[in-house]
């Protein structure tokens, strides 16, 4: 029985991702993790809109009945908890960051917020990029490194401790996927304000 | 592989030798250094046979590979041995400047084995190591014998014991710097059944580093996160630890007269917006660290260090006493005489309750501050009634009929978090590989500061997970050694890129995590293997069943459900032993099997 505390929780993030146009209607999907369990989104349902049916629990790595109701990337958030320290994933479809990993292997922010939270966002690519095993492995293993990672086409997938963290992050690339895109219309010199800003390219 | 030294001293008291052994460096990349090399080379050298206060015991003085590098906070040192309060692994850490300086005398760690026929100090200096009579240091107290020895904080730092230590003090404190103390579990009384009175260094030997320009890359970024932190930036170093007092308090979480409340009307008095209005001389750091959260205090006793939150809620709320200059004084003696303040405070706090029940025959009352220097100069010389005192809370209620009244988890006294209030506190105190500490991760910056973000402190589903998590972290920060201070603002992922361009291993975050739950399972096995069980992970019963008061009244610590989400989620078994496939995939497997099999 998931706690109403946690529900809200979910309802929440659910909500502002929608609305924050980081998804489509039915797209994305989070999770969290409590011990040996994960607490994962309905497939098919709506984070806009989430209501306490729509929260899934089932094993981080036994299966169970629930598995036949959790979202469809429930193989790559099981991945992600397995190899790194998260408690919490949020995976979205970011439209402009989309559009930038369709041309760049690394989406490196040039505004001072994205630059002081993020440094550098490493954009992966796989022949499958729709809850496969190779995708899971892929993201999981970039995810040991880096807080939030891209894989090319598809999206985001951010951990965190809590999903407001893993939110976060998630929409703070967005803006700076935002300002990069503005920044190229401008088509201007850019005056560099940061210093040692070389260095994010290595982060 | 840089970063590390590459050497580990050895000296047995017993016979008189010096000698040097490397650091294994297999053993340095999985263990870091500090706390988590402790508990590995305490593992071999240290079994379930060994009374603690025996020569057996050893005492190891480890750094680790950020130590000495300039890093934020990369000041720290740790002491592991096994513990005389707790009978647990113990590792106590501390700042100032004496880890730094050890390390640059050209050492990652030191272990001290054996006894030493009569009273000795070490001196340990580039150009070689020597052992000095000490007799004439015996007896004296924390602040002449580091002056005696030539204490100066920029080129020779004094790390010492005092009276405490030296009368096995069951809560004794190693200091250094003269003010800074590896305090918890009592490390002092090892050292002093050692019969060593103190360690002198001097060094000046630079940290290598295998790619530096990355490594200031680090620093500079977290140097930008430090001073967006309100916390680090401004709280601390304004208001000291004890910024949290008022806080901790409005929520129904301070203890009070011995956790028989779990709030305390005159919390402003002690808290730190008291300390900087009324006593605060100015604030000071610890080498390399920009938060300076250290009070300097001026009471009619003199100037001096003191007091930090723990320090202030122990001696006032936990005692019943508003009187802040009372408080400060118990704290510079407690430095002087070489005793961790939170379970010197706490043992009074035990021993006031037991009087005022009619347990115990003594004038200790709540609020009787005026008793504080008397009481703890008994302790430290094991006088009359402070010779039952000095065995801690625990040992004194026992022998008194009424263990269930010290507010102690494995014999170790909590601090100042009720786990009422906090309910993730609360398994954190009862999972703690070395008794009741706050230290083993940071459930107040999880539940009361929003630290990476707030979480409800009174949900119980899931908060075994938070829980794990920050116990790994601990476990890291104390094994690099760096401040747990500095994680307030910084988070691992820095640290493990600083690591790794330090020393040229490579370290993603998830890895150096794994390498923290690595030392926690390791620690666990060595508690197992001296006979600690489930029934060990618990809380005294007040917090069970006495509800809470304040702003979180009604509520009890609901132990049980966090503590099987735990189990299950770190891999172990419904008795608390880690599971075999845990121990395989934290390469633990071989060291496991005697405990596991026999």
């Amino acid at each position: 029985m998931v706690d109403e505390r946690v529900y809200e929780m979910f309802r929440d993030i659910g909500r502002d991702m929608y609305v924050h146009n980081l998804v489509s209607s039915h797209g994305g999907n989070i999770s969290v993790r409590f011990g040996d369990r994960i607490i994962i989104k309905r497939r098919g349902a709506m984070l806009g809109r989430l209501k306490p049916h729509d929260l899934i629990e089932t094993g981080l790595e036994k299966n169970d009945s629930g598995v036949a109701l959790a979202s469809t990337e429930l193989i790559v958030h099981r991945a992600i908890y397995k190899a790194t320290p998260a408690l919490a994933v949020v995976h979205a479809h970011p439209r402009v960051a989309i559009a930038l990993s369709l041309s760049r292997d690394e989406i490196v922010p040039i505004d001072n917020e994205g630059s002081y939270l993020l440094k550098k966002v490493p954009v992966v690519s796989v022949e499958f990029a729709s809850g496969t095993k190779q995708m899971a492995e892929t993201l999981a293993d970039a995810l040991k490194s880096y807080k939030i990672v891209f894989l090319r086409g598809h999206g985001s997938f951010a951990t965190g401790q809590t999903l407001d963290e893993a939110f976060q992050w998630t929409d703070a690339l967005e803006e700076a996927a935002e300002i990069i895109l503005h920044a190229k219309h401008l088509n201007e010199e850019m005056i560099e304000y940061r210093r040692m800003s070389d260095s994010y390219k290595s982060w | 592989m840089k970063g590390w030294i590459g050497r580990i001293l050895v000296i047995d008291l017993t016979h008189s030798t010096i000698t040097t052994e490397p650091l294994d460096p297999g053993m340095a990349q999985q263990f870091i250094g500090g706390r988590g090399l402790g508990a590995r080379l305490l593992w071999d050298l240290v079994g379930p046979e060994v009374d603690p206060l025996s020569p057996q015991n050893v005492l190891i003085i480890a750094t680790g590979p950020m130590t000495a590098t300039g890093f934020q906070t990369s000041n720290r040192f740790s002491v592991s041995t096994k513990s005389p309060l707790s009978g647990t692994v113990l590792d106590a850490n501390s700042g100032g400047y004496w880890g730094m300086r050890f390390k640059r005398a050209g050492y990652d760690a030191l272990i001290i084995k054996g006894r030493a026929p009569k009273p000795v100090y070490i001196e340990i200096t580039e150009a070689g190591v020597s052992l000095h009579d000490a007799t004439h240091l015996w007896g004296k107290r924390v602040e002449e014998t580091s002056q005696a020895l030539g204490q100066d904080k920029n080129k020779r730092n004094v790390l010492c014991i005092g009276p405490a230590g030296e009368n096995l003090v069951r809560f004794a404190a190693i200091m250094n710097d003269a003010t800074r103390a590896a305090a918890r579990g009592g490390p002092g009384a090892v050292m002093g059944s050692k019969n060593l009175k103190a360690i002198v260094v001097e060094g000046d030997l630079r940290v290598e580093m295998e790619d530096k320009e990355r490594f200031r890359f680090v620093q500079y970024e977290a140097t930008k996160m430090l001073k967006a932190n309100p916390v680090t930036s401004q709280a601390f170093p304004e208001f000291g630890t004890a910024v949290v007092m008022n806080i901790i308090n409005a929520i129904g979480a301070l203890p009070a007269y011995n956790f028989q409340q779990t709030h305390f009307d005159q919390a402003d008095a002690i808290s730190g917006e008291a300390i900087t209005e009324t006593i605060l001389v100015k604030n000071a750091a610890c080498w390399a660290c920009p938060i300076a959260c250290t009070r300097i205090s001026k009471t009619d006793m003199g100037e001096s260090e003191g007091p930090e939150y723990e320090t202030a809620w122990a001696f006032g709320a936990s005692c019943g006493v508003d009187d802040l200059v009372a408080i400060t004084n118990a704290n510079f003696l407690c430095n002087d005489l070489g005793m961790d303040t939170i379970s010197a405070g706490s043992t009074i706090a035990c021993a006031m309750e037991l009087t005022e029940r009619g347990l115990l025959t003594s004038d200790l009352r709540f609020g009787r501050a005026d008793l504080f220097a008397q009481t703890l100069e008994d302790i430290a010389l094991r006088r009359g009634l402070g010779d039952e005192l000095a065995e801690g809370s625990y040992r004194l209620a026992e022998k008194h009929g009424a263990p269930e009244l010290s507010m102690t988890v494995k014999k170790l006294e909590m601090p100042a978090y009720d786990p009422r209030g906090m309910q993730g506190q609360g398994l954190l105190y009862a999972t703690s590989n070395r008794g009741g500490c706050h230290m083993r991760g940071n459930m107040l910056g999880l539940e009361v500061l929003g630290l990476p973000k707030l979480i409800d402190r009174l949900q119980v589903q899931g908060k075994a997970s938070f829980v794990t998590l920050h116990q790994n972290t601990a476990a890291i920060l104390d094994s690099l050694v760096a401040c747990k201070f500095v994680n307030i603002a910084v988070a691992e992922e820095y640290l493990a890129r600083a690591l790794t361009s330090l020393t040229g291993v490579s370290y993603p975050t998830g890895e150096l995590i794994r390498a923290g739950e690595r030392i926690w399972n390791l620690e666990r096995l060595y508690n197992l293997r001296e006979g600690f069980s489930r029934a060990d992970d618990t809380l005294p019963p007040r917090l069970l069943n006495e509800p809470a008061t304040g702003a979180s009244a009604g509520w009890v610590s609901h132990l049980e459900p966090m503590l099987a989400e735990y189990y299950r989620g770190r891999g172990w078994d419904e008795n608390g032993v880690p599971r075999p496939a845990k121990l395989e995939e934290l390469t633990l497997a071989e060291l496991a099997v005697e405990v596991l099999h026999g």
